[in-house]
């Protein structure tokens, strides 16, 4: 199949044909074409000193507004926390996903059962989430904070001290995306080809082996698509650490969408606020590149496969 | 051998529920609280056995909160059908949308496709506070602002991308053979498509819709920013119970309850779809 | 019974009818408490016409941005009032209060002509009217063609009525020369003392008077009342926590945040009042503040104290006044006092926050906005949100005087109305408004978050946060 018959050519071809692809696929690209005005503005506005509070400042500044960024401290700590952030929960996401995935491999009443209900979190809404996880880490009355403190950790402040806040943060976004992960990886380990695994069991290979030799390599393309998906999500984060610390405590989880928000809807500094979303943006533009040729090129090997 | 079988067995059974604990605790932590009064919540150590109160869902459903500064109308239901409303409908228009130009790039090769293919793709993935800003200035001037058409459009961004990806996986999968064989019987386009193309990927469709259906569902900032309080979702609307008078967290249990209900009750009826639709349809593309 | 009610409701307001006999009267026809209350109030409204004409915008349709808040409540549960004085119909949009500065910021910004009027704080003006969004009501409050002959503008205390004008020019004080008014202010705040009455007793503490004396008190708490932490101040990552106890303690001890020198404003958070002060507060909450403090706003402090979790709190003097009734646990428990934290301060010098109302540039309405505004801070609505509602602290002298709303708080908020008196003199906005004011308090916020987790000693701290404004001042122009 990697030769696509072109069913267009194979009736005689008629000029109403060869529009057909276009006219199918250009009203949803219409839709979305109209956000490329707006992000147009805001690349103009990222190029203007520009505060809605001092209307009396605003004007044409060029890339002074980037190079004020580039060398300002805080933005580096904005870089800095955005990828601990984004490392972290894509790291543990992609080992506890895939753990579980293995758990579940099988297809069993009982392990199709537990993969629906591991997606609950999944529906829950991330600034949710972070509204529960808030209730349960109360020093007060909140399940977490007694639990711990059982163990004898009394101390720990959860989202409140720096030095726990980015793991409380990463534990809310794992406890929410984890699922997604986890069920793409189930996807791609059910949809391998058994004859390889039969074959090892029949050889007697040690488990060890035939998971880093075997599981592993195939399952790659599955473990980067999943891996890019979560990462370009993860980077642009806001709902969960907004709603937890609004960026505290100090800049410890200053991200790249929560300072791009103070700095609009807080400080109303329009032109700065663009212009850390076009960095951000930049960011997420050359990983998707990366993520949908990996994605392409993993479709063409399946169907090459066939 | 069968010694560490079993061993085995009970080490993976452990870790199961380990995993189900840590993913499941804290909902069912919350579905306890929403039956607590607040002064039974703000006691430690927590209890698990208590008279259980419905007066959190009842004053969500009734609209009414009692506060130490008197009663607050609170619309949760409101919120709750706004959406369902938006959830709804942006789903639906971008299935609408979205279909035709995934079987349009699944089937046809033409000029410029992949580019096209490519942009609408990256959508998913621009930080959406980028166009947001700007976009509030814009939606004033073309009327759209505090209108549930403009934020059906805007919730595109979410939903369109991500059908799009789902879907065209789906329609490369199905072996065009079939089609063909049925255009050649002389049969238009158009009926290969809604006959063949359609429902054969059917559980594909299924599954992008609801799983766009689930992130159109979370979606918080865009409402908040382009549109007035009668339409705001229930991720909004979550926060009324923090008051000025206190913080009332039954209700805000109540209300997390209330909200994840209809996308659970979604995700239960079509649990099948969505295993399997990704399975096929996601990833493997 | 309608026109019987009515009747009785006239008869009151000519003076006829004292109040209690008119309250038994309604009664006796079947009319519930709350419903006699809004029908006194509009026979109390319908005086209040006299001599100007209240119907010359009938039929036109305002829309309010609010904030979910215990004034507003108490403004819509009036609201049928104004709308058959007027005859204009209003609608309103109720936001949580998380969200709900962000929401007005994308409103005006946009120049939604969607809302007329919205609820805002005094600081929030020196953006906003800045960047053009508001009216100067200097127009309508100065014109007696636009205003009624009774609004009485000069009841309103006059440190409010400063505070929320500013002539726009950075560094110059509120109410200055040329300041327009930007905002009406609606309802305050003062910050002191709350406490825990009853805790206190059983600890055998009296109200500590200046910080020392505070840090002591608290450390007591923590360390005796076996549970309950010592003393609940704000430490979000905000300028929330900046404006209420801490820069009234801060201006006690001599503290400024800026200082201007040419014109140009100049950091002053590294001074040595501002050092001494804030290592006595910093020591205060890590020894016996919250645990989660650096999450704490304005509902956490007064959750803890409603819930019996804190002793006392440093905060708004309204949040304590909250928490003393409702569901909460320690409701009735509470009690007040004045506070001056440096040691031998003659009174205190509170910040205050003024929620106020302020008419939107974009509005197509004005005139109706104006009358919808002037009844909502006039005398007769805010005595009945003073007596009936929540509308605390008032904002006129008359409501200050009437009997009853001071009866209610003698019996139900002891010590209430004597701090109020010993704080009222000098207390204003003691912020140099300038329009980086959110900007610069957020980064004041999170390096009080830095000390108090001791990332950085607090000296250091502070030299680092004045040498990071002052550079956002110079990047700004201001500088």
């Amino acid at each position: 199949m990697a030769e696509i018959p072109d069913i267009a050519a194979a009736p005689p071809a008629r000029a109403g044909m060869r529009a057909l692809p276009y006219l199918l696929s250009l009203p949803a690209l219409l839709v979305c074409i109209g956000i490329l005005v707006p992000f147009g503005t805001a690349a103009w506005y990222s190029l203007q000193r520009y505060n809605l509070a001092m209307p009396y400042l605003r004007g044409f500044v060029g890339w002074a507004q980037y190079l004020d960024l580039f060398t300002d401290p805080s933005f580096w700590q904005t870089v800095k926390v955005s990828a601990i952030y984004t490392g972290a929960t894509v790291g543990v996401e992609l080992v506890l996903g895939l753990a579980i995935a293995l758990l579940l491999r099988e297809r069993s009443w009982f392990n199709n059962f537990v993969s629906v209900a591991l997606l609950l979190p999944l529906m829950t809404a991330p600034a949710i989430a972070a509204l529960m996880f808030k209730l349960m880490t109360n020093p007060n009355f909140g399940v977490l904070s007694w639990i711990i403190g059982k163990f004898g950790a009394t101390d720990f402040r959860w989202a409140s001290a720096p030095s726990s806040a980015m793991f409380t943060v990463v534990l809310v976004d794992v406890w929410v995306y984890t699922p997604f992960m986890m069920i793409l990886l189930l996807a791609g380990l059910r949809s391998l080809p058994q004859q390889p695994f039969e074959a090892a069991r029949l050889d007697g290979v040690p488990a060890r082996f035939v998971f880093f030799r075997i599981t592993l390599p195939m399952l790659t393309p599955y473990i980067v698509t999943a891996s890019l998906f979560r990462l370009l999500d993860s980077i642009q984060q806001f709902d969960i650490i907004y709603a937890m610390t609004q960026g505290g405590p100090g800049d410890s989880l200053l991200v790249f969408q929560v300072r791009a928000y103070l700095e609009f809807f807080q400080y109303t500094n329009v032109g700065l606020s663009a212009a850390l979303m076009m960095v951000l943006w930049a960011i997420t533009y050359a990983l998707s590149n990366l993520f949908i040729k990996q994605w392409l090129k993993l479709r063409e090997r399946t169907h090459g496969a066939h | 051998m069968a010694r560490t079988d079993g061993l085995w067995r009970v080490l993976r059974g452990l870790a199961l529920a380990a995993v189900l604990v840590f993913f499941l605790f804290p909902i069912a932590w919350i579905v306890l609280m929403s039956f607590q009064t607040n002064e039974q919540i703000l006691q430690l150590p927590p209890r698990v056995v208590f008279t259980p109160t419905l007066a959190n869902y009842a004053a969500l459903i009734s609209g009414k909160l009692h506060t130490a500064a008197g009663d607050l109308d609170v619309p949760f239901l409101r919120n709750l059908g706004n959406s369902v409303l938006l959830s709804t409908a942006s789903v639906a228009l971008s299935l609408l949308l979205g279909v035709p130009a995934a079987y349009a790039f699944a089937r046809f090769r033409f000029r410029l496709g992949e580019n096209i293919a490519f942009t609408l793709l990256s959508f998913r993935f621009a930080p959406p506070l980028l166009v947001l800003l700007p976009l509030s200035l814009y939606f004033q001037d073309l009327g759209l602002s505090n209108t549930y058409v403009g934020l059906i459009w805007v919730y595109q961004l979410i939903c369109l991308p991500l059908i799009l990806w789902i879907v065209r996986g789906y329609f490369e999968d199905a072996s065009p053979d079939v089609e063909y064989a049925y255009r050649v019987d002389g049969h238009s386009w158009w009926r290969a498509f809604t006959r063949i193309a359609i429902p054969l990927a059917g559980p594909g469709i299924a599954a992008a819709g609801l799983l766009a259906f689930i992130f159109a569902w979370n979606n918080f900032v865009f409402a908040l920013i382009l549109a007035s309080a009668d339409k705001q979702p229930v991720t909004v609307g979550a926060l009324a119970f923090v008051t000025a008078s206190g913080i009332q967290y039954g209700q805000i249990a109540a209300a997390i309850m209330l909200s994840i209900l209809p996308t659970l009750a979604l995700a239960l009826y079509a649990q099948r779809w969505l295993v399997e639709g990704l399975s096929l349809g996601a990833v493997k593309g | 019974m309608h026109e019987k009610a009515k009747d009785l409701c006239g008869a009151f307001t000519a003076g006829r009818v004292g109040r209690r006999e008119l309250m038994r009267r309604m009664a006796a026809l079947g009319v519930a408490a709350a419903t006699a209350e809004v029908m006194v109030n509009a026979a109390a409204t319908k005086a209040m016409a006299a001599g100007f004409d209240w119907q010359a915008h009938k039929g036109t349709a305002i829309k309010l941005l609010l904030n979910k808040h215990p004034y507003a409540d108490a403004m819509i549960a009036d609201l049928d009032n104004f709308k058959s004085l007027t005859g204009i119909d209003v609608a309103y949009d109720v936001f949580p209060e998380d969200v709900y500065f962000d929401k007005v910021t994308a409103a005006l910004s946009s120049r939604s002509t969607e809302y007329d009027a919205f609820m805002t704080g005094a600081y929030q003006t020196w953006q906003y009217g800045p960047a053009g969004w508001l009216v100067d009501l200097n127009e309508y409050v100065k014109d007696p063609a636009r205003t009624a002959p009774k609004y009485a503008w000069d009841d309103i205390l006059p440190n409010l009525r400063a505070s929320t004008s500013w002539s726009g020019k950075p560094g110059e004080a509120p109410g200055g020369p040329g300041a327009k008014q930007w905002a009406v202010p609606w309802g305050f705040e003062l910050n002191n003392l709350s406490y825990n009455q009853t805790l206190f007793d059983k600890l055998k503490l009296a109200p500590p008077k200046d910080l020392p004396g505070m840090l002591e008190t608290a450390a007591k708490i923590t360390r005796d009342a076996g549970g309950p932490y010592g003393i609940g101040v704000r430490g979000s990552r905000s300028w929330a926590t900046i404006h209420p106890g801490f820069l009234s303690g801060y201006t006690s001890y001599g503290g400024r945040d800026f200082t201007i020198e040419g014109g140009k404003l100049k950091a002053a958070m590294a001074s040595p009042q501002s050092k001494e002060f804030t290592r006595l507060w910093v020591k205060m909450i890590q020894d016996s503040g919250p645990k989660n403090w650096a999450t704490y706003t304005w509902y956490q402090v007064g959750t803890d104290l409603g819930a019996g979790a804190s002793g006392m709190i440093f905060d708004a003097d309204i949040l304590g006044y909250f928490m003393n009734g409702g569901d909460n646990k320690e409701r009735g428990h509470l009690a007040y006092a004045a506070f001056a934290a440096k040691p031998g301060a003659a009174t205190p010098t509170s910040n205050v926050w003024i929620w106020s109302l302020a008419m939107s540039n974009a509005s197509k309405k004005k005139d109706a906005a104006w009358n919808f505004m002037q009844w909502a801070t006039g005398t007769d609505h805010l005595m009945f949100g003073a007596r009936k509602k929540d509308m605390v602290n008032p904002i006129r002298a008359s409501v200050w005087k009437d009997p009853e709303f001071l009866d209610r708080m003698k019996q139900g908020y002891p010590g209430y109305i004597e701090q109020y008196n010993a704080t009222a003199p000098e207390a204003k906005i003691y912020f140099t408004p300038q329009p980086l004011f959110f900007n610069l308090t957020t980064d004041w916020a999170a390096a009080l978050q830095r000390m108090v987790a001791k990332e950085v000693p607090v000296d250091e701290g502070l030299d680092k946060l004045a040498e990071q404004i002052n550079r956002q001042l110079k990047q700004s122009g201001l500088g």
